[in-house]
C-alpha cells in the first residue's frame, strides 16, 4: 500500500475509516453477535419454560449460559454431555432416595463414593466429557438434596429438572445453530492456515536455529498446547455433521504431521544449540551448510497459491532427495557421531515439512474445490495421560468436602445447609477441571459476592417496581443477560462469570410467581457463599501436589515410555506416543504446578524421551528389515533399558560405553546398517549434551 | 391416538415417545444429507435443519391434536 503521504485526504480518510471497520468486523462484531445470541437464547429459554409452567425456570436460563459457545460444535458438544450427565445423576438421584432414604449413613457414605467417582473422572477424561462427569455428580445435590425430608417427591422433581435442563439446551443450540452460526471447521481452516505460516516462517530462518539465544521463557504450555487444543476442537466438530468425515481425518493427519514435525525441529535446535557450545565451528558450519538449501527454499516462495505450491513442492522433493548424498569431509573424527545424529534430524526436518506441506495443500484444495487428492483411509489415535495420583488426589477432596459440609448442615440443622454442600460440591467437580484452581475459586467467589448484590437489586427493586408480566421480566433482565454474555466471551474471567451465573440464578426471583423475601434471601445467599468458601479451603489444604513430585511423577512416566520402547510392538505409532507425552505435560502444567524453571525442564525431558524413543523403535524396525542378527545392537539396547529402568551413573557409563563399542563396529561393516549408526549416534549425542534427560535431580526444583 | 401413553407403568405424554423417535429420525437423516453433500447446495444449513425436524416433529402431533 502506498504511504498516505501522498495521497488525498478524504481518499486515505475512507481507507481508515474502511480498515476499522473491517478489524471491527473482524475482532469486535463476533463478541456482539454472541452477546446477542447468548441473550436470545436465554429468553427464549425463560418464555418456553415459564409458559410450560415448569418449576424453576431459572434452571432453563442458567443452561443455555452454560452450554453457550462461540461455535456450535461446542454448543452441541457441550449440550449432549450436559443431557448425559443430567441423566446419569437423575437416576442415581433416584436409586439413592428408594435405597437409603431411611439410612442417613449409608446415604453419606454413597453420596460420598458417587461424588469422588465423578471428580475422578471429571480429571481423567478430557474436554466436554469431563464436564458430563461434573454434571452426573453435583445433579445428585440439587435432586436428592432438597427432598431428603419428602422422599416421595424425588420423581417431581427429577422430571421437572431434566425437563428444565432439556428446553435450555433445546433454546441453545437452536439459537446458535439458526443466529449468525459459526462454525468451528471455519475456525480450524483459520488456524491451521496461521499454524502453517508460522512454521513456514520459522523453518526459514536460519538464525532461529544457528546461533540462537537460550530463550528461558519457551513457551512451554503452547508447544503442547497447541497440538492437545487442535485436537479438542477437531473431537468437537464431529458434532457438526456439516463437517465431513474427510474434512475430520485431514485436521486430524495435519495435526499429526505438525506435531512431528515440531518434535524434530525442536530436538534439532536444542542439540544444535548444545553442538555450539560443544563442538569445533566445523561442524557448525556443516550442519549450516546442509540446513541452508532447504531454507533457500522455503525463502525464494513469495506467497501461496496454487502454484507457489507447486513450486515449492517440487523443490522440496528434489532437495530431498539430494540432502541423502551430502557427506561432510573436513570432519574430526569424535566429532563425527555428533555431525552425524544432527544431520540426521536435519533430513528429518526436510522430510516432514515435505509431508506436512502435501497435507495441508491437499487440504487446501479440498476445502476450497471439494476436490480430494490424497485418499486418507487411516485413522489417527491421539492418546492422553493423566497421573492417577491427580486423580486420587481430587477424589479425595471432592469427597472430604461433601463430608465435611454435610457434617456442617447435619451438626447446625440449618434448613439452607443443603445449598452449602451443593455449593461446595459444584465447585469441587467444576473448577478441579480447571487451570489454576485456587485462584478460579477466588476468582468465582468475586463473581459470587457480585452476583448477589446483582440479584439483590433485583429482587427487591427492579422486579416489584418494573415488571407485571413475563414480557416485561424479559425486558428488564436482557442487560444482565447480556452483560453475562459477554464475560463468558473472556477467557481471563471464566471463574468470574462461573460465579456470577451460578448465585445470580439461584438468588434471583425469576420465578412463575413473585416469593422472595429479604430473610430467605439472606440465609441463601451466606449458605452459598459458605459453599464457596468450604471448597476454596479444600483447594489449600488438600494440595500437597508439589513442585518436585510432579517432576518426579513425569520422569517417572517418561522413563517408562522409553523402557516399554524396548520390546513395544512394532507397528506402534509413533503419533500415539507423542501425543500421549504433549497431553502428560499439558495436565501437568495446568493441574500440577509446574513453575516455569521446571516446566521448561519438562519440556527438554519429553523432547530427549521422544527422540530417544523413536531412536530406539526405529533401531528394532531396521533390525527387523534387515533380518541381522546384531548381538552388538541387542546389547544396547538392553544396556538402554537398565540404564532407564534405573537412572545411575555407572549403568550411564557402561550404556555410553556399549554405544561408542557398537558404532565403531558398526562403521566397518557394510553400508546397510548406517540407519542404525545414525540413530545409535544419536541417542549418545542425546546422551552427551546438556540437553537433560528425564532423570529427577533433587536441586532442580529450587 | 390418545394424548397420554403407559410405558412400563409410568404414565407420560404421547409427544415424549414422539419426541426421541423424531430426534433419532433426525439424526440419521442428517447425517445421510451430510453424506451426501446436500448441504452444500443449501442456503442456511441451520435453518434447513430446524425447518426439517420441526416437520418431522408437527407431523405425528397434528395427528394427535387434529
Amino acid at each position: 500500500m502506498l504511504p498516505s503521504k501522498v495521497m488525498p485526504s478524504s481518499q486515505s480518510l475512507a481507507i481508515s475509516v474502511k480498515n476499522t471497520f473491517e478489524e471491527w468486523l473482524v475482532k469486535d462484531a463476533p463478541t456482539l453477535i454472541y452477546m446477542a445470541k447468548a441473550t436470545i437464547a436465554a429468553l427464549l429459554a425463560m418464555f418456553v419454560s415459564m409458559t410450560l409452567t415448569l418449576a424453576d425456570p431459572r434452571t432453563a436460563m442458567f443452561t443455555t449460559f452454560i452450554v453457550m459457545q462461540p461455535q456450535s460444535g461446542l454448543v452441541f458438544s457441550k449440550s449432549y454431555y450436559r443431557v448425559l450427565g443430567t441423566i446419569a445423576g437423575v437416576i442415581m438421584s433416584v436409586l439413592m432416595i428408594g435405597a437409603f432414604a431411611q439410612e442417613p449413613k449409608l446415604f453419606i457414605f454413597f453420596f460420598a463414593i458417587w461424588i469422588g467417582i465423578t471428580t475422578a473422572a471429571g480429571v481423567k477424561y478430557r474436554n466436554f466429557q469431563s464436564y458430563g462427569f461434573v454434571l452426573a455428580g453435583y445433579t445428585l445435590c440439587i435432586v436428592a438434596l432438597p427432598v431428603i425430608e419428602q422422599p416421595m417427591e424425588i420423581f417431581q422433581i427429577a422430571t421437572s429438572r431434566f425437563s428444565e435442563v432439556m428446553v435450555g439446551i433445546l433454546c441453545a443450540t437452536v439459537v446458535s445453530e439458526v443466529l449468525f452460526p459459526r462454525k468451528l471447521s471455519d475456525s480450524l481452516l483459520s488456524s491451521e492456515r496461521e499454524r502453517f505460516e508460522n512454521v513456514f516462517a520459522s523453518l526459514g530462518n536460519i538464525s532461529s536455529l544457528f546461533g540462537a539465544q537460550d530463550t528461558k521463557d519457551v513457551d512451554v504450555v503452547k508447544f503442547s498446547s497447541g497440538v492437545v487444543g487442535v485436537h479438542a476442537i477437531a473431537v468437537n466438530s464431529v458434532f457438526e455433521s456439516a463437517t465431513d468425515k474427510r474434512n475430520r481425518l485431514y485436521l486430524e493427519q495435519l495435526n499429526l504431521e505438525f506435531m512431528h514435525l515440531s518434535t524434530t525441529f525442536h530436538s534439532l535446535k536444542n542439540i544444535i544449540r548444545d553442538i555450539e557450545l560443544r563442538a569445533s565451528a566445523s561442524t557448525v558450519d556443516a550442519l549450516k551448510e546442509l540446513y541452508t538449501p532447504f531454507a533457500k527454499v522455503l525463502q525464494s516462495i513469495p506467497k501461496f497459491n496454487d502454484a507457489g505450491f507447486v513450486d515449492m513442492l517440487n523443490q522440496l522433493k528434489e532437495l530431498k532427495e539430494s540432502t541423502h548424498s551430502q557427506v561432510p569431509i573436513n570432519l574430526k573424527s569424535d566429532e563425527y557421531d555428533t555431525f552425524n545424529s544432527a544431520a540426521y534430524l536435519v533430513t528429518r526436518v526436510v522430510e516432514e515439512y515435505f509431508i506436512y506441506a502435501n497435507s495441508y495443500y491437499a487440504y487446501i484444495k479440498l476445502k476450497s474445490s471439494g476436490k480430494v487428492s490424497k485418499e486418507l483411509t487411516r485413522v489417527v489415535r491421539f492418546k492422553t495421560h493423566t497421573d492417577n495420583v491427580l486423580v486420587a488426589l481430587a477424589a479425595l477432596r471432592g469427597s472430604g468436602v461433601l463430608l465435611v459440609t454435610m457434617a456442617f448442615w447435619l451438626l447446625s440443622g440449618w434448613k439452607y445447609g443443603t445449598l452449602t454442600i451443593t455449593m461446595s460440591v459444584v465447585i469441587g467437580l467444576l473448577i478441579g477441571t480447571l487451570p489454576r484452581p485456587l485462584d478460579a475459586v477466588m476468582n468465582f467467589l468475586k463473581g459470587a459476592v457480585s452476583a448477589a448484590f446483582v440479584a439483590a437489586l433485583y429482587d427487591f427493586y427492579i422486579v416489584p417496581e418494573y415488571t407485571t408480566d413475563v414480557y416485561t421480566l424479559g425486558l428488564v433482565i436482557i442487560p444482565v443477560f447480556a452483560f453475562v454474555g459477554w464475560m463468558t466471551t473472556r477467557p481471563k474471567w471464566t471463574g468470574f462469570s462461573l460465579g456470577f451465573v451460578f448465585l445470580f440464578f439461584s438468588q434471583s426471583s425469576f420465578d412463575l410467581y413473585y416469593k422472595i423475601d429479604p430473610t430467605t434471601f439472606m440465609e441463601t445467599t451466606i449458605a452459598s457463599l459458605l459453599g464457596v468458601s468450604f471448597a476454596g479451603a479444600a483447594y489449600i489444604l488438600v494440595n500437597f501436589w508439589s513442585c518436585s513430585l510432579s517432576q518426579r511423577r513425569v520422569a517417572k512416566v517418561l522413563r517408562g515410555q522409553i523402557v516399554y520402547l524396548c520390546n513395544a510392538p512394532l507397528n506402534l505409532q509413533r503419533g500415539s506416543l507423542e501425543s500421549l507425552g504433549r497431553d502428560m505435560i499439558q495436565q501437568f502444567s495446568t493441574q500440577g504446578r509446574l513453575n516455569n524453571r521446571s516446566s521448561r525442564l519438562v519440556y527438554e525431558w519429553l523432547l530427549t524421551t521422544l527422540e530417544i524413543g523413536g531412536a530406539i523403535m526405529r533401531i528394532r524396525k531396521n533390525l527387523n528389515r534387515l533380518e541381522a542378527e546384531c548381538k552388538l545392537v541387542d546389547q544396547t539396547l538392553e544396556a538402554i533399558k537398565e540404564y532407564f529402568q534405573t537412572p545411575t551413573e555407572a549403568l550411564k557409563q557402561t550404556l555410553l560405553d556399549s554405544l561408542e563399542s557398537t558404532i565403531k563396529s558398526l562403521h566397518v561393516k557394510q553400508k546397510e546398517e548406517i540407519h542404525i549408526i545414525a540413530q545409535l549416534s544419536l541417542i549418545k549425542t542425546i546422551l552427551l549434551s546438556r540437553v537433560s534427560i528425564p532423570v529427577f535431580k533433587e536441586d532442580s526444583c529450587r | 391416538m390418545p394424548l397420554d401413553i403407559t410405558l412400563y407403568g409410568i404414565q407420560m405424554p404421547t409427544l415424549l415417545p414422539i419426541f426421541v423417535i423424531v430426534a433419532i429420525l433426525q439424526v440419521t437423516v442428517d447425517s445421510i444429507i451430510a453424506e451426501t453433500g446436500l448441504y452444500r447446495h443449501v442456503w442456511h444449513p441451520g435453518l434447513f435443519k430446524v425447518a426439517l425436524f420441526v416437520c418431522f416433529f408437527t407431523l405425528p402431533c397434528l395427528y394427535i391434536y387434529h
